[in-house]
């Protein structure tokens, strides 16, 4: 896990990940545990090629990993990647500090004018 | 923590003398944070120019200003918005920070708001749809379960 936030950039791309249903509930699904593409598909009630598009879009965040189980290079097994989620969180943590710090400030320079 | 970024305080002061403090006078009590550094530049001085219209900058000590925002409200013992965006943004990125003042007693309530981290470029994803940062707040306990979920796994 990576100890400083990350640019704002990739911030974005996280959020924007997030910003449709249909990956949030790909997202919630992958907490339990890896899925393979197929499952996922059903579960979240897409078509396997729609549902492709929005797992493109994960990996590309980089908020879901893909793999291929050793007995079978065909399946797909899909899995978070905690990272990106840990910096976004991070990040908003981060500013909440900066503003703490900045309002500390401000009230020392008003009150001891 | 929160999802969305909100901060308060009291300050012993009445909110007319509160929010002319904040806005003149900035360029005093403002502390530089390398990681909200405006530019890649040293941290110059921060300074409102104008009122509702006007802008936030940075002036720099090569004579140069960075413009952090547009001020969108000025409502002088009351209320401030403007746009808040570092020269690392993205094109057409920004984020947005209100301050209000509200008086309690013969103090004054300051409570910093700041938005938009989830602005998207246009063409990343289709905005229909997409709650803007109520999707943060309400979705504050999934972020937490996400979390606690990652701690485990990490």
């Amino acid at each position: 896990m990576s100890s400083s936030p990350r640019p704002v950039a990739s911030l974005d791309s996280t959020l924007s990940a997030l910003a449709d249903p249909h990956r949030r509930r790909v997202v919630e699904l992958l907490r339990a545990g890896p899925l393979k593409a197929g499952d996922l598909a059903r579960e979240v009630g897409l078509s396997p090629p729609a549902l492709s598009r929005h797992l493109r879009m994960l990996k590309h965040s980089g908020l879901v990993n893909e793999s291929h189980p050793a007995f079978d290079a065909r399946v797909r097994v899909y899995q978070l990647t905690p990272e990106p989620m840990i910096d976004l969180l991070r990040w908003l943590e981060q500013t909440e500090q900066l503003w703490t710090d900045q309002l500390a400030a401000f009230k020392a320079h008003l009150e001891g004018a | 923590m929160a999802s969305r970024v909100l901060v308060s305080l009291r300050v012993r002061s009445g909110p007319e003398r509160a929010f002319a403090v904040f806005t003149r006078d900035i360029g005093l009590w403002w502390r530089p944070n390398s990681l909200f550094a405006f530019t890649p530049r040293p941290p110059g001085t921060m300074a409102f120019e104008g009122e509702a219209g006007g802008r936030l900058v940075e002036r720099l000590d090569n004579g140069n200003r960075f413009e952090v925002g547009r001020i969108s409200d000025w409502e002088p013992g009351r209320f401030l918005a403007f746009d808040w965006r570092q020269a690392s943004f993205a094109p057409g990125q920004s984020t947005r920070v209100e301050v209000s003042f509200e008086a309690i007693g013969d103090e004054t309530r300051v409570t910093v708001t700041h938005t938009g981290w989830d602005q998207l470029p246009a063409d990343h994803v289709a905005r229909h749809g997409f709650p803007d940062m109520v999707f943060l707040r309400r979705h504050g306990e999934w972020w937490q379960g996400l979390l606690a979920s990652f701690g485990s796994h990490v």
